[in-house]
């Protein structure tokens, strides 16, 4: 346990509670038990609706709830320096040390990043997803990334494949970025208290019925499997603009009474909707690191997944089958499932999970992240400006210049408003943070 | 964490493993970098590589639809001002007809009586339908004054042209559009063009005229090039000579960016392309999107 280096950390994406999502519990967990481990955590976003202003979480997580419009899918509007003042009280009102931000496509992100930059602070990125090279939207996501990760100090990303993506995406070095994957609660992610018949196979699909994650093949797959299978049923969470070709398919089958669509599903009801099957199928065209199929094998449920992006990293191979992305290969993979569905058992799986993954192990790395960063030398600014002028022969110039001024207006807001008259946040304690929440049944998000 | 892994009895020596379950691997770091680093990726597997004799064989289609567009500016011309009279244009409409029905007659795979027949059924039809509707073209554009229409006609065309689908290529018939707006331009230049005309059997068959280029050359193009890429190059060799002669008579200008468009089409262009090449850095890797093999249909 290191007791001498306690972090005051501030983490800043534009994906976090009210929403759920990957990035969003990734934040709140990890926060969770850095808090636990005698940190300071701080949480930087914009405003969700009415939720707005500074709020307190679980454990004394505090959440800034910054008063900027969302305007591009969760995003807010890139003003580039707009925020730079609201940044730096935050900064030096919470007596940060390091910030880490989180999601490549996350303007705040990008910008909380560059100023925590200009500032002298330590910036730790963590990258979430993967992207391709070769459309518009990912050359030009792929030349911001670039942008925040020519001056980074760490990076972190969920797997090995998303290792190589960002390597190559955002030119590092790779020894920079290190592999410090997801977790998952199993203390929330139970399996049933008694086992299921294996008269009927159930098989849960819970996700987002969109192209991406492919819902296309689930089309496709459901009636063959109804077919060759006349003992199994399907039930389907989720919902996207793909819901109507899945109700056409069951239209067109009859199998209103094989497969069942339950619409979206809200958070805290995923688990009585997972431990309602025996097998799980993640049919996405791409994932970087799939929480979803953690949370299934939490609940002890045998997963059949389609290999692509991290996929294949996530899960022993006695507890996964894996597939192409081709109707034909998950049909043959879903058989292989439900043969081989006696011998497993959910209580051992879960059991398995608990040692495989755990938030604690993931902080405690991550931990290791921040004093690898903490202890990286200062740069000045001229250092600074020869990495960004390696991004490229006019972008480097373009970056150069936006430091530039980033850094004009520092100094101005310096001039402006010293740091001596932002009042520090003085040190809080909150008691309940020595009960362990890992055996707390109902904690949830409020 | 505790390190609880099954079956390492000797973790001093343990086998890193590109996996992210079970904590840290121990003995290595998070930032520990394997030698099967990258070793999934592959660079440039879907470039084509290409020969600049075969891009500057391809582009004689660009160039010979950029005649074709051409020559049909330079009848609108001469008919305005009033150096072809009604018959000859008339002529040249049946003449055209005739010789489209040869070739695709000529050079089709299967000749079957009732295919002849749709397709007379439907040009009997067409130049019906226009000869009907030629009255009102004739007044369209009476109120507007005629720099706005050849300033209309003008961006219409070059609309024309940026947007047509010149990819040629042999295997699919041009058949459903991809973008449609390409030939509505050409159609609105028409008949813009045919509404400044002096009597309504002129406007016909500048219609007619025009139409029949628009759309059914590609079409003829097609079917020429799917019969025999010699006769295809002659063909357009021909084409591109009479448009060249056409108009130097017409204009000295003209023909000097004519000249010049088509000789940056055919040899500057695929020069300039073949250079650029060299730079393509195609990336795919086990982080990519599947693809589907299927087709998705809504």
């Amino acid at each position: 346990m290191s007791d001498s280096r306690k972090h005051r950390i501030l983490m800043v994406s534009d994906f976090f509670y009210p929403n759920f999502g990957g990035v969003e519990n990734h934040i709140y967990y990890l926060s969770q038990c850095l808090l636990k481990l005698g940190h300071k955590v701080v949480v930087m976003t914009h405003a969700y609706g009415k939720r707005s202003g500074v709020r307190y979480m679980t454990g004394g997580l505090k959440v800034y709830y910054v008063p900027l419009r969302p305007f591009f899918m969760q995003n807010i509007f890139p003003t580039f320096y707009g925020t730079l003042p609201i940044v730096r009280t935050i900064l030096i009102r919470e007596n940060i040390s390091l910030v880490h931000g989180h999601q490549a496509f996350s303007t705040l992100c990008h910008e909380a990043l560059m100023h925590a930059r200009t500032m002298g602070y330590k910036v730790v990125f963590t990258d979430h997803s993967l992207y391709g090279f070769a459309d518009v939207g990912s050359i030009h996501m792929n030349k911001v990334l670039q942008f925040t990760l020519a001056d980074v100090t760490q990076a972190i990303c969920v797997s090995h494949t998303s290792k190589e993506n960002t390597v190559l995406r955002a030119g590092l070095p790779p020894e920079k970025v290190y592999v410090i994957p997801n977790a998952v609660d199993t203390a929330m992610f139970k399996p049933a208290p008694e086992r299921l018949s294996r008269e009927e196979i159930i098989i849960v699909v819970i996700s987002r019925l969109v192209y991406r994650k492919g819902a296309d093949l689930l089309v496709e797959v459901i009636p063959e499997v109804c077919q060759m299978h006349s003992n199994v049923r399907f039930i389907i969470g989720g919902d996207g603009p793909k819901r109507v070709r899945l109700e056409e398919m069951r239209e067109k089958h009859s199998l209103q009474d094989r497969v069942e669509m339950l619409g979206a599903v809200p958070h805290a009801h995923v688990r009585s909707v997972l431990i309602s099957g025996h097998i799980f199928l993640n049919s996405s065209l791409t994932e970087a690191f799939c929480i979803a199929i953690l949370e299934a094998a939490s609940c002890g449920l045998l997963t059949v997944s389609t290999r692509v992006g991290g996929v294949p990293e996530v899960l022993p191979d006695d507890m996964i089958v894996l597939a192409e992305p081709d109707p034909g290969d998950m049909v043959r993979a879903i058989g292989t499932a439900i043969s081989i569905l006696p011998r497993i058992d959910p209580q051992t799986m879960h059991l398995r999970m608990k040692k495989l993954y755990s938030w604690h192990d993931v902080a405690k790395r991550t931990e290791i992240v921040y004093d690898h960063a903490l202890s990286c030398c200062n740069q000045s600014l001229t250092d600074r400006l020869s990495r960004y002028l390696s991004c490229g022969a006019w972008a480097g110039k373009l970056f150069c210049l936006v430091m530039i001024i980033d850094f004009l207006l520092w100094h101005l807001l310096q001039m402006w408003q010293p740091a001596e008259e932002i009042e520090e946040v003085p040190e809080l304690v909150f008691h309940n943070r020595e009960e362990s929440w890992n055996v707390n049944e109902d904690h949830g998000l409020i | 964490m505790d390190n609880s892994f099954a079956g390492s009895s000797h973790p001093a020596r343990y086998k890193w493993r590109k996996v992210a379950y079970g904590g840290m691997q121990p003995g290595f770091d998070d930032n520990h970098t394997d030698d099967s680093f990258l070793e999934g990726m592959v660079m440039n597997a879907n470039v084509v590589k290409r020969n600049l004799l075969k891009v500057m064989l391809d582009t004689v289609s660009i160039s010979q639809y950029l005649c074709i567009v051409t020559l049909v500016v330079l009848i609108w011309t001469y008919t305005l001002k009033s150096a072809i009279n009604v018959s000859s244009l008339l002529l040249l409409d049946i003449s055209l007809l005739v010789l489209g029905f040869l070739v695709l007659i000529l050079t089709a795979d299967m000749l079957s009586l009732s295919l002849l027949f749709h397709y007379f059924l439907n040009i009997s039809f067409f130049t019906t339908g226009l000869f009907l509707l030629s009255p009102i073209y004739h007044t369209l554009t009476c109120s507007i004054s005629p720099d706005s229409i050849w300033a209309l006609t003008g961006s219409l065309l070059i609309l024309h042209l940026f947007l047509h689908d010149y990819s040629g290529s042999t295997v699919k018939p041009p058949g459903a559009l991809k973008n449609p707006n390409s030939l509505n331009a050409s159609i609105v230049a028409s008949v813009l063009i045919a509404s400044r005309l002096p009597s309504r059997l002129h406007v016909f068959a500048i219609v007619l005229f025009s139409l029949q280029i628009f759309l059914f050359a590609p079409r003829v193009t097609y079917c020429i090039k799917k019969f025999s890429f010699h006769l295809h190059l002659c063909f357009s060799f021909v084409l591109i000579a009479v448009t060249l002669g056409f108009t130097y008579h017409l204009h000295g200008l003209l023909f000097v960016l004519l000249l010049g468009l088509l000789v940056s089409v055919n040899v500057l262009c695929p020069y300039w392309l073949i250079r650029l090449q060299e730079y393509k850095f195609e990336i795919n890797g086990p982080w990519d999107e599947a693809k589907l093999c299927f087709d998705v249909t809504e």
